[in-house]
């Protein structure tokens, strides 16, 4: 080819993104309304859930007035006169206006007992509007003389706020602002995310122990005995997830068929409690996601061509070394692309531990649902969602790099 | 097929083994849909086997309770309407991506296949936090926007599998020939390629029938889907009207199914 | 052979059919694969593209059909220019590769589909889609889809398809790739008879230089983006004006060499083994590094080594391999390896390390550049 004249380079250049303009900006806008449609529908949302994260809107809307003058406090003693006369006075407008409780609830999070200590306070400055308002609070409870009490309000006064998303990673402030974990039985995050990590860890294993073999008889069995193979691989895959968990419901029962075969061939001698446990959960989400990674190793073992296995053989590699040096290395992008995908799709799940698995077993999607509908805290529900988010979105970046948008088949 | 004829003794006994192994994981992968089916015409409310006697009353149960029967309307609407969305949606959208000349391909393919990878959970809340405030919770047209959300990437993948087996060819010859170029989508283009949007329609379609979470999360009791009524009914008690459901369920999943088999099976004839 | 055969072919008349005029073309932006693209063909004239594959051939052809734009220049249909006129307005017939006949439409519908565009329906429409059906002679196939058709049938139909609304210009982009070799042969006549008693103008791409050679009145040789030569079969045959074009028609032998002299068009030279050489060559250049071209059936062997020959020279046999009507005989000379066709009635027995003299005449030893 001939390359262009370096002087007239630009204007080639400029010439040729003209002329295709056109075209890309037709086949663009075909895609305009999907990624609209995409992003109010589904990239907001989700958007919405990142910001909830963070967001910190109670106690700045509640009580305005006493975090703006908590500003100039020293933090070191608790606060004077006029502190507590504002805060008396916005507790009552809060007691008129039922926020009371909204406030309490979200120091709660942060200092245990601040929820009725808040509402009984807001009571009673309703009911006996008079200052001295130092000594009443104190008067109240002894925790209002407490700096540390007010550290708290005035670290919320801003609208935003880390505290949720420390929280989902177990850490949290001490008053005087430092970052240290949390200690205890209040540590439970980082377990979970652990725990699901594991389980999808697992679940992983279990599908590519299970389904490499699959994949390579599909590659060998005579057409007719493979398409009927595929079919029994694709009709698990196109059942309803919650009918198979139903199944698997069904099944795991103590007084359920797994258990009946099992003492029937004697290798029990009392009913195994499978239900509501790990072990149960693991058989269940690997029945469900042994499709996905059966089919991308299967798509890569087909494109093998037979002739590399023979030739190894004919250059001297026994069996198993022909198979393990020849065969195994291509098969390897099939294997990381399924392994990816039930990797990926297992971080997410919440039916089946939630139908399936023990209080031990609930993943993060179930925390952030129980979050959401239970404790109706959508902050932590949100910054656990941002948890799980950040560490599937890395992993479906790792996908993208590795095996790229394109490369997802569906059968 | 099985064996090449030249395997040694050692490795027709291994390879005889990995066909009986893959033999048994393929018996796991099928044996647990069909076991509810017998339980759905038990005549008895106890899950045991074998099935003692056969009936038909957890059937007249299912088709008796309104709960169910709404169910199945509201999962039909439902699916038919984000079927109509995101078959029009994807198809145009995996047109597009056809073009040799579409900007940055691979970031925007990422982003159309996203829903399929991100956790449902934060589709569903963040859907609830989104909706909730435009009151669009607790409605049909919220639910269909999630769902549509969620099915889109099957049809884009579905359509643009079809397409890259499309001769482009096709389409010029049609030009060459004198059709204006919207005449030639219509009357080459389409089709060639309405094999692969029914594809990708059956998918979208199978995708919000089935669909739980988002669904628990942003229907009122007058939306609910028979997904939903089913989860909530495990959850409370799990009883054979349910397995009832599930059969249903598994047998729309079958003929959903067996409808796209046909289907593709027709187009490499 | 005639000398006298004029180099390039005929010029074209100012109303050419087809004109390119100083036309590139660029996908990047930093290369071109069309490169100050020339051309002319005349009504009625049957010009073929020729060249390996990412030569610019299919491209030309694209930019022709309105599928591509040029990047530069301008492109004139019967003296209009037509950068701009998308494809369904150029009027053109086309045939694919792989012929692109639509498969959910039976071969009737198919040849009848550019009549609707041009408002033929009904029995008039029927007239022309039997009439087209019977000039490819698959009258009895109309029904048929196109996935029911042997290759050469789809072949048929593509072609009724780009002739039935009777375009004035047809172009073909390789479309006998596909076939097989004898069935390929037979389609070239047919082709080529069809041009001819339609008078319709035709450009036809290729990368089958005998294909090239049967069907043409002129070829253009496209390589790295241009042309490298236009003219008539036989003078590309005879007369490459360049070692790509020599080495890329038929069998050739080039030996490099240096220029001593010019005498008219006769130029002596001297091979790298210092052999002396007459040959013959248009570009008058003392001195330099030239080549030269010298076809395999030109070698002959002289027997009388008395005789006084010029260009002769000696040559050891390495092998020989039987071609049925020629022998394809492998020699080392001139310090490298050359090959020489011995015609049937001169074959006989060569053994290898044989001393053999070879000779060339003046006139068919051709000075090339480079």
């Amino acid at each position: 080819m001939h390359d262009v004249a370096r002087q007239e380079r630009s204007a080639i250049r400029k010439a040729v993104k003209q002329a295709e303009r056109p075209s890309q900006r037709r086949a663009f806008l075909l895609a305009v309304p999907l990624l609209a449609f995409l992003i109010l529908a589904f990239v907001m949302p989700i958007a919405l859930l990142l910001f909830t994260s963070v967001t910190n809107p109670e106690t700045k809307s509640v009580i305005p007035n006493t975090v703006a003058l908590l500003q100039s406090w020293d933090g070191k003693a608790a606060p004077g006169e006029e502190i507590y006369a504002a805060l008396a006075d916005e507790l009552r407008t809060a007691q008129a206006n039922r926020t009371a409780a909204m406030l309490g609830k979200r120091l709660n999070y942060e200092l245990p007992g601040m929820r009725s200590r808040v509402v009984a306070t807001a009571r009673a400055v309703t009911t006996d509007p008079h200052a001295p308002y130092r000594e009443k609070f104190i008067g109240l409870d002894p925790a209002w003389g407490d700096p540390a009490l007010w550290q708290v309000i005035k670290r919320n006064g801003s609208s935003l706020t880390p505290y949720y998303l420390m929280t989902a990673v177990d850490l949290e402030k001490t008053p005087d602002g430092a970052i240290q974990k949390v200690k205890g039985d209040q540590a439970i995050f980082i377990g979970i995310l652990g725990r699901t990590l594991f389980i999808a860890a697992l679940v992983t294993l279990a599908t590519l122990l299970l389904g490499y073999p699959v994949a390579y008889v599909l590659t060998i069995a005579p057409a007719a005995v493979a398409s009927i193979m595929m079919l029994m691989v694709l009709l698990p895959l196109w059942t309803s997830l919650l009918v198979r968990t139903t199944a698997w419901v069904v099944l795991l029962q103590s007084d359920g068929i797994i258990n009946d075969i099992l003492m029937g061939l004697g290798l029990i001698a009392h009913k195994a409690q499978l239900i509501f446990t790990r072990l149960g959960t693991v058989i269940a989400m690997t029945h469900i996601q042994l499709p996905f990674t059966i089919l991308p190793i299967y798509s890569v073992m087909r494109s093998i061509p037979p002739t590399h296995l023979r030739a190894a053989r004919s250059l001297g590699a026994s069996p198993f070394s022909a198979f393990w040096r020849v065969y195994a290395p291509q098969t390897l992008p099939g294997v990381v692309a399924g392994s990816l995908i039930t990797f990926i799709l297992s971080l997410g799940y919440y039916i089946t531990p939630a139908l399936v698995g023990g209080p031990g077993d609930q993943m993060v999607s179930n925390f952030i649902s129980f979050f959401i509908n239970r404790d109706l805290n959508w902050g932590l529900a949100s910054a656990l969602g941002v948890v799980l988010l950040t560490v599937t979105l890395s992993i479906y970046f790792l996908f993208l790099r590795l095996v790229g948008a394109d490369k997802l088949k569906l059968g | 097929m099985w064996l090449p004829s030249y395997a040694t003794p050692t490795e027709r006994f291994f390879r005889t083994l990995v066909v009986f192994f893959s033999f048994a994981v393929l018996v796991f992968l099928i044996a647990p849909l069909f076991v509810i089916v017998p339980l759905s015409f038990s005549a008895d409310p106890f899950f045991t086997f074998p099935v003692p006697k056969y009936s038909l009353r957890w059937y007249y149960d299912f088709f008796s309770n309104e709960r169910w029967i709404t169910g199945i309307i509201n999962s039909t609407i439902t699916a038919v309407l984000t079927t109509i969305l995101a078959t029009t949606l994807g198809t145009m959208a995996a047109l597009g991506l056809a073009s040799p000349h579409f900007p940055w391909r691979r970031a925007v393919m990422a982003i159309l296949i996203s829903p399929m990878i991100i956790p449902i959970v934060i589709v569903a809340v963040g859907s609830y936090l989104f909706y909730g405030p435009i009151g669009l919770t607790n409605t049909r047209l919220g639910l269909v926007l999630a769902h549509t959300a969620l099915a889109t990437p099957f049809v884009v993948i579905t359509v643009t599998a079809t397409l890259s087996t499309y001769d482009t060819n096709l389409s010029r010859a049609a030009l060459s020939l004198g059709a204006p170029p919207l005449n030639t989508f219509l009357v080459v283009t389409l089709p060639n390629i309405i094999t692969g949007i029914i594809s990708g329609a059956i998918f979208a379609f199978a995708t919000s029938f089935d669909e739980v979470v988002v669904a628990l999360f942003l229907t009122g009791a007058e939306q609910r889907t028979l997904p939903v009524q089913m989860f909530s009914g495990i959850r409370d008690q799990i009883n054979p009207t349910i397995m009832a459901a599930a059969t249903i369920l598994l047998a729309l999943s079958i003929g959903l199914f067996v409808a796209l088999t046909l289907l593709t099976r027709k187009k490499t004839d | 052979m005639n000398t006298t055969m004029p180099e390039t072919a005929a010029p074209v008349p100012g109303d050419a059919a087809i004109r390119f005029e100083g036309v590139r073309k660029s996908y990047d932006g930093s290369h071109y694969v069309v490169d100050d693209l020339n051309l002319a063909v005349a009504r009625g004239e049957f010009l073929t593209m020729l060249g390996p594959s990412g030569s610019g051939k299919t491209t030309t052809l694209m930019m022709l059909g309105g599928f591509e734009r040029p990047t530069v220049g301008r492109i004139m249909l019967d003296g209009k220019p037509v950068e701009r006129l998308p494809p369904e307005k150029r009027n053109i017939g086309f045939v694919f590769q792989n012929y692109a006949l639509f498969p959910h439409m039976t071969v009737a519908q198919n040849i009848a589909f550019p009549l609707r565009y041009r408002g033929i329906t009904g029995a008039a429409a029927e007239a022309r889609v039997a009439k087209a059906l019977d000039m490819v002679r698959l009258g009895h196939l109309g029904a048929r889809k196109p996935g029911q058709l042997s290759g050469g049938q789809q072949q048929r139909v593509a072609l009724a398809r780009a002739l039935v609304f009777e375009p004035a210009l047809v172009l073909m982009d390789e479309p006998l790739g596909a076939l097989d070799k004898q069935l390929r042969e037979r389609m070239q006549l047919e082709i080529k008879q069809l041009q001819k008693s339609l008078g319709i103008t035709m450009v036809y791409v290729t990368h089958d230089q005998s294909e090239a050679l049967t069907m043409s009145d002129r070829i253009a040789v496209f390589h790295d983006g241009r042309i490298q030569q236009l003219s008539d079969p036989e003078t590309l045959y005879n007369k490459p004006v360049n070692r790509f074009v020599a080495e890329f028609i038929g069998e050739n032998n080039t030996v490099p060499c240096t220029v001593q002299r010019w005498q008219g068009r006769d130029v002596e030279v001297t091979t790298a083994d210092g052999t002396r050489f007459m040959a013959r060559g248009d570009a008058a250049r003392t001195g330099g590094e030239a080549s030269l071209s010298i076809r395999p059936e030109r070698l002959i062997i002289v027997t009388d080594t008395r005789a006084k020959v010029s260009n002769g020279f000696p040559a050891v046999v390495r092998e020989g391999s039987f071609l049925g009507d020629q022998l394809r005989l492998t020699v080392d000379a001139l310090g490298q390896t050359l090959v020489a066709r011995i015609p049937a009635r001169d074959i006989r027995r060569f053994d290898r390390g044989e001393k053999l003299t070879l000779a060339c005449d003046p006139a068919h030893c051709r000075l090339l550049e480079g």
